[in-house]
């Protein structure tokens, strides 16, 4: 039996990967501890496509050292972090990241999740197998929990052999089917929860991460700003610029200026700045809220000049489009700029006059 | 030594403005934009990549579906950075109209629907506090930003276009017009 190196990438919203997995010696097994016992339909395309042989870990026990990859269904408990611990490449076909009370050996080369049939294929002949590493540093760190685990895997393999031994083909089939649709709906729920769970952890992470610190830094300086008297002085210079329909048209052509735009850039910070100075400035009564929207383009003409290479590399252009793409997209954000505050500007009639 | 209690309260002060303002978004804007990210995400799993890269292949073929409808559905379902990806699946010269458009795209909906850019979200929530502080709801300044957005993005886009045959014949090189088949 000739074994071929597969390449498993991470699915719609999955975490981790590609992950190269290859048969080596006793290290052979494809083994798939999934709710309910039924084979996903990813096994069966990476059987046939790696020549090993998958094993249902809740029937039989696999030993740690024949198992070449572990293919899993978990939603973010304990599963997800066992095999990756034990140095065996994990494939979840769940969309769950770094979670559990093992996230933390959870990496992307041992593990990959949201995975398919799509997403199996034959890997590069000199692609290095993912976990020959890992295996050696945690071989005998995961010992206590995989007996546990084995225990589990032992009692409920039991208990499936006698039910079919005590009753009839006949009622062992309906039996089956009617396990087969309550397992249909029960696998199809969990998917969605999963979903949704792995959805709140990702909205968390975004939130510590990148809307939080940002929040606390603006707070920052808005307390400073009010509580200083900087903010008499920002209006007075700002104010001119951005109290009026005609100063938001001369902010929106400075930061529009191709030479000045991918500088104003980067993170949107100056942007964010600026709007958050305008946004204290209207909260004040200084600046008319119908001019909210006009300044809203206005600081943000020069919008992802600084990320044109970027944006075409996502796009996957080539060179020589990147060469012609940067200045075009520069000297479009110049041609654009004041006239999209000037729309701006005339769409605001009638907003918030009932006070302003 | 009352100069300096008074300088050490004034102090104290400016950052006790700063918690109060840090608090007063605790309690509205976090959770609001927390909860709607969790279920937009889950949206997004739900739905897929592929469908949207099946729908992209779909919508390269005039102007309006490249420039306003692709890039505000791939803002909405990818977000940002990933909604400039969907470029791919256009010929080499309407990639950069594309990138022009998408990334406004990133920006103008984000009233509306800020999980599409929380990382910059203070282009649109600095301006929206000052509206919040007098009292007034924001929403009318977000759709009205959104549909300005979806106008002027479009025209961003599409005249990008013809900036961009103009550097090609200065630069003396033509992309290509034609998707390439992979």
């Amino acid at each position: 039996m000739t074994y071929n190196a597969i390449t498993v990438t991470r699915g719609s919203s999955g975490y981790g990967g590609p992950l190269t997995i290859k048969a080596e010696g006793a290290k052979n097994k494809i083994v798939y501890i999934v709710g309910g016992g039924a084979k996903p339909e990813v096994v069966e395309k990476m059987e046939e496509l790696s020549g090993m042989e998958s094993v249902n870990g809740f029937n039989t026990t696999v030993p740690d050292e024949e198992m070449a990859v572990a293919v899993i269904d978990c939603g973010g408990t304990l599963r997800c972090g066992l095999y990756p611990k034990k140095g065996i490449p994990t494939v979840n076909v769940m969309p769950t990241g770094k979670a559990g009370p093992l996230a933390q050996f959870i990496n992307e080369s041992i593990y990959v999740s949201a995975v398919g049939p799509d997403q199996v294929s034959l890997a590069d002949p000199d692609a290095v197998p993912a976990g020959v590493a890992a295996a050696a540093a945690t071989a005998d760190a995961g010992a206590q929990p995989a007996e546990s685990a084995d225990a589990a895997a032992q009692a409920e393999g039991g208990d499936e052999v006698r039910y079919s031994s005590d009753m009839k083909v006949s009622e062992s089939l309906a039996k089956k089917k009617n396990k087969n649709l309550l397992e249909k709906i029960g696998l199809g729920a969990g998917k969605v929860i999963a979903i949704f769970y792995q959805a709140g952890r990702d909205a968390i992470q975004t939130m510590i991460t990148t809307i939080l610190p940002f929040m606390g830094f603006v707070a920052m300086l808005i307390g400073i700003i009010q509580g200083s008297g900087l903010g008499n002085w920002i209006s007075q210079t700002l104010s001119p610029l951005v109290g009026s329909g005609p100063g938001l048209l001369v902010l929106g052509f400075i930061c529009s200026l191709p030479f000045l735009s991918p500088l104003l850039g980067p993170g949107g910070v100056i942007g964010q700045v600026i709007g958050t100075l305008i946004g204290v400035e209207i909260g004040k009564g200084a600046v008319s809220p119908s001019l909210a929207l006009p300044a809203l383009f206005a600081i943000n003409t020069q919008n992802g000049c600084d990320f044109i290479p970027v944006a075409l590399g996502l796009a996957e252009a080539e060179a020589e489009t990147v060469e012609i793409g940067v200045p075009a997209v520069l000297y479009s954000r110049f041609v654009n700029g004041v006239p999209r505050v000037a729309v701006a500007w005339l769409a605001s009639i009638g907003l918030y006059t009932s006070t302003g | 030594m009352n100069i300096v209690v008074r300088a050490a309260e004034w102090f104290i002060g400016l950052f006790q403005q700063g918690a109060e303002t840090f608090i007063s978004w605790m309690g509205t804007t976090v959770p609001l934009v927390l909860v709607l990210l969790i279920f937009m995400n889950s949206l997004i799993g739900m739905i897929g990549q592929d469908r949207i890269n099946t729908l992209a292949r779909h919508a390269s073929g005039n102007p309006v579906s490249r420039y306003m409808l692709l890039p505000f559905l791939g803002a909405f379902m990818l977000a940002n950075p990933m909604a400039l990806s969907l470029g791919r699946f256009l010929p080499e010269f309407y990639k950069p109209s594309y990138a022009a458009a998408g990334m406004q795209f990133c920006h103008t909906s984000n009233g509306v629907f800020p999980h599409i850019n929380p990382g910059e979200l203070f282009i649109w929530l600095g301006i929206a506090n000052g509206i919040t502080e007098l009292g007034l709801p924001t929403m009318p300044l977000a759709i009205r930003y959104l549909l300005v957005g979806l106008v002027m993005n479009f025209v961003g886009g599409w005249s990008t276009d013809f900036i961009t045959r103009w550097v090609e014949r200065q630069q003396g090189v033509r992309l290509s017009r034609e998707l390439k088949t992979a």
